[in-house]
């Protein structure tokens, strides 16, 4: 690893920070090199204060950085926020403050240069400008991006306002970030909640409901343009409770479907996802946790609903929750939901994040592996009928799957019922039948058990110590791992993508192999270690904890852990 | 005599109570459409008139408690060649289904929905339902209902709905005939049923019904917004049965884009289109 430049855009919301911050990414990337982008924004439409954090590296990119090499910041006013997070070598890049100091920066006439160009808003591509030249890419190279976005006479404006910021820098800018050339690959630039959405359309998703809810949006955004062309039919609820309602709908009548939203908007589903586990109707629920309680922080990130999401619904009925860690996880895990839903006729949870949703990554075109859909709704002479003729919708069987036809089957009628029912689907207070519709249940939960993807794990198959995290946190753990073996310390980064039913085997396993474990959690009160205890009845060795909005960095994690475990001992230089 | 669509299933019914004929009258209008059971699915939520599916021999989805609408909504966007009928209560779909009535409406699938509005809610034993009297005493409400009541038929008319009509339960011919109608029309059709609980309501009992109601005059035009608002509110002195509205509109699944043929349960998922989507996200330089 030679490279490792992390370019930071800031400004308010409306001033470009988003297109300038896909710019840069995708110049990386026409350089032969690697990049991780994550934004962090306030809840508003215009103004605030808003970042956009890109890492360019020369091997894939896990994790985003805290301290910036380039800062260009749009609004010079922001300047003293994002000051303290630029490294010491580090280029910042503003306009002049009116009547202000621009003290730690080098002033850049963004606004005059943008005026030249045709408008004062083309100030963040003059920005564009500068910062191509200080990463040494070709200006033909950000011409062809540029044309890739725009059109016609808005292009020649921002071709012209990146030209005019790339000629101020000449000679004014170090030479220090130019990205060394590396041979170009075709990669695939792909977003979490994206990802997520694309591998649930390949998963034969044909249909999807939902509220919007920052930061289950994207998701829905996703699914609402990714899903049509393949079948996918889409509807936006009136609430969320109505939109989990439609997927089970939707799923009785044969659909593969799916929910998005964010914790509120789950908890109003949650009387609907009960119900998917007495109806057994197959459904998926992406939910994208945010910093709670109640509205909390709505465009911040946080893993404060892996409890909820475990425990919620009235009732007992099994279910799966799985925990995606980065974008190819999100694509993955959302295709594999979308087939044991179905396989298991159990409702499914995808939990992801703000810092994952909104990850952008490149990302090799054939990590994603396009798999064949497996239907296993039954039709024509494959529906099975009982001795008087008629399918039985909850026939009970020894791993408790029943055959499910879709209402439509000539010669056969789908009775559903959120009452205890019998075989037939009709509602019945025999409490005989009751027991044997529990079992029937509960025995999916086995079959579903018996496929738990175990945890990954990174570094020493045994050592010192484990830091185990769930879903986003895995690139973040991966790399604290490695500063921190570089340093000597034999730690294993465990990465859970599975969250229930709980790889509890392969967990007592782990737990036994290392010295200690911490787990590592945005979240304050510990809720995996809280899950590990319960599912294996041992403790971690503690929880390094974060839950103030804001994603685990690599070194600050890796200087938490050494200060947790290894407080007394040097670092091997 | 047993009729195409009868079940064995054991009724759980007051003796007298209105879901009876209403059950008959819903079967007649099963067997107008002409409809095959497995065409044909009900949708239903909580409660008593909730019930009725599962005495119909057809496709059942009895969800729950005020989320019919949403589920019969993407049963008929899953496959529009399904004659999707909701039948419930009037706290079911008025109360704790409020919301879903209001938009479903404004979607306007082609559902047929018929409300059983006894005014009272009988399996919790004598509350008030959103329709019932100012005044009327619930075991909730020992000094009488405060809120005013909810209009459902107006509410209809005010938001579009296609074809608004009110019956009494205890007419089969007429809540058949009506039903069949609803069924028909393409669009949110809404039937209010007029039903006497014979347990919980000792006000709006079949004599009084019986005094208060008349049909909605021959030389009605149900195609004038304004008339059909009028008779919508009619309610103190007398109450008008018939089809006070109707409005030609495109259904909902005429209009949506992502619904049609196939069915969504018989639409494939080629893994080529998948690789297709995949590959238009590769940056590749121009």
């Amino acid at each position: 690893m030679e490279v490792d430049i992390n370019i930071r855009i800031t400004g308010g919301a409306g001033q470009g920070v988003h297109t300038v911050g896909g710019l840069i990414s995708r110049m990386a990337v026409a350089a032969g090199h690697h990049f991780h982008a994550t934004q962090d924004y306030m809840s508003r439409i215009r103004g605030g204060r808003n970042s956009y954090s890109i890492r360019v590296m020369d091997v894939p990119v896990r994790a985003g950085r805290a301290a910036a090499d380039i800062l260009l910041a749009l609004d010079p006013d922001h300047l003293p926020h994002f000051l303290p997070d630029v490294e010491l070598s580090g280029l910042v890049l503003a306009d002049p403050v009116q009547g202000g100091s621009s003290a730690g920066a080098t002033t850049a006439p963004l606004k005059e240069l943008a005026v030249s160009a045709g408008s004062p808003i083309l100030g963040n591509m003059v920005g564009t400008g500068i910062v191509a030249h200080a990463l040494g890419v070709p200006l033909d190279t950000v011409d062809r991006l540029l044309a890739l976005e725009f059109r016609g006479d808005f292009l020649e404006k921002n071709r012209k306002a990146v030209r005019l910021g790339a000629g101020w820098a000449e000679g004014r800018i170090p030479g220090g970030f130019r990205l060394p050339r590396a041979e170009f690959r075709p990669r695939l630039i792909l977003a979490g909640n994206e990802a997520l959405a694309l591998g649930a359309v390949a998963g034969g998703c044909k249909f999807a409901a939902g509220y919007p809810m920052t930061p289950g949006s994207s998701i829905l955004l996703g699914l609402s343009a990714d899903g049509p062309p393949l079948g996918l039919a889409f509807e936006q609820a009136e609430d969320e409770i109505a939109a989990l309602n439609m997927a089970i709908g939707a799923s009785y009548a044969g659909a593969r479907a799916m929910v998005a939203t964010s914790g509120g908007g789950f908890a109003l589903m949650v009387e609907a996802l009960s119900l998917a586990g007495m109806m057994e109707t197959p459904v998926v629920i992406a939910l994208g946790m945010r910093p709670g309680p109640a509205t909390g922080m709505p465009t911040r990130t946080g893993q404060e609903d892996l409890s909820f999401a475990l425990s919620a619904g009235h009732g007992e009925f099994p279910r799966l929750v799985l925990a995606p860690g980065s974008v190819e996880e999100a694509y993955g895990l959302a295709f594999h939901a979308m087939e044991l839903a179905e396989a298991y006729q159990v409702p499914c949870i995808l939990l992801t994040d703000q810092y994952l949703g909104d990850t952008v990554v490149d990302v090799d075109p054939e990590a994603l592996e396009v798999l064949p859909v497996r239907r296993r709704i039954v039709r024509g002479a494959g529906v099975p009928r009982n001795g008087e003729g008629r399918y039985l919708r909850y026939a009970v069987t020894p791993d408790g799957i029943s055959p499910m036809a879709v209402p439509g089957e000539p010669g056969v009628t789908v009775v559903a019922d959120s009452d205890e029912h019998g075989e037939d689907g009709h509602l019945t207070e025999d409490h005989g039948i009751r027991l044997r519709m529990v079992e029937k249940r509960l025995r999916k939960g086995e079959g579903l058990a018996a496929e738990t993807l175990p945890p990954l794990i990174a570094g020493p198959p045994d050592g010192e110590a484990a830091l185990i995290g769930f879903g986003s946190t895995k690139g973040p753990v991966a790399e604290a791992r490695e500063i921190l073996a570089r340093e000597g310390f034999a730690v294993a980064a465990v990465h859970l993508r599975q969250m229930w039913p709980f790889p509890s085997g392969a967990m007592e396993g782990i737990l036994s192999r290392y010295g200690t474990a911490l787990t590592v959690e945005n979240n304050r009160t510990g809720q995996l270690a809280r899950l590990i205890r319960a599912e294996t009845g041992r403790e971690v060795g503690g929880t390094v904890s974060r839950c103030d909005g804001l994603p685990f960095t690599p070194e600050g994690l890796a200087k938490e852990v050494r200060e947790r475990l290894w407080p007394d001992r040097s670092i091997r230089r | 005599m047993a009729g195409p669509f009868d079940t064995a299933v054991e009724n759980a019914w007051c003796p007298g109570c209105g879901n009876f004929p209403i059950l008959t009258a819903v079967k007649k209008a099963l067997e107008l459409t002409g409809k095959a059971k497995h065409e044909i699915v009900l949708v239903s939520g909580i409660g008593q008139a909730a019930k009725l599916p599962h005495h119909v021999d057809a496709n059942v989805f009895n969800g729950l408690h005020g989320r019919a609408l949403p589920a019969a909504l993407a049963i008929k966007m899953a496959n529009p060649s399904l004659t999707v009928v909701v039948t419930s209560g009037d706290g079911d779909i008025y109360g704790e289904g409020g919301n879903h009535f209001v938009h479903n409406i404004r979607r306007n699938p082609d559902i047929a929905v018929f409300v059983h509005d006894n005014q009272v809610y009988g399996l919790t034993k004598g509350q008030p339902s959103p329709t019932s009297d100012p005044g009327w005493t619930g075991s909730l409400q020992r000094s009488g209902v405060i809120s005013g009541p909810f209009p459902p038929l107006a509410v209809a008319v005010a938001l579009g709905c296609g074809f608004v009509a009110r019956a009494l339960a205890s007419d089969v011919e007429h809540t058949a005939e009506l039903m069949g109608q609803a069924i028909a029309h393409k669009g949110f059709a809404l039937v209010d049923i007029l039903q006497p609980c014979v347990t919980f309501n000792k006000k709006n009992t079949y004599q009084w019904y019986g005094k208060m109601v008349y049909k909605v005059p021959a030389d009605h035009d149900p195609t004038d917004r304004q008339k059909a608002f009028a008779l919508s509110l009619e309610w103190e002195e007398r109450i008008p049965v018939g089809v006070l509205y109707r409005l030609a509109r495109p259904s909902f699944e005429e209009v949506h884009p992502g619904v049609g043929e196939p069915p969504l349960h018989a639409r494939e998922t080629p893994q080529e289109a998948v690789r297709e989507l995949i590959r238009k996200r590769v940056l590749a330089l121009p």
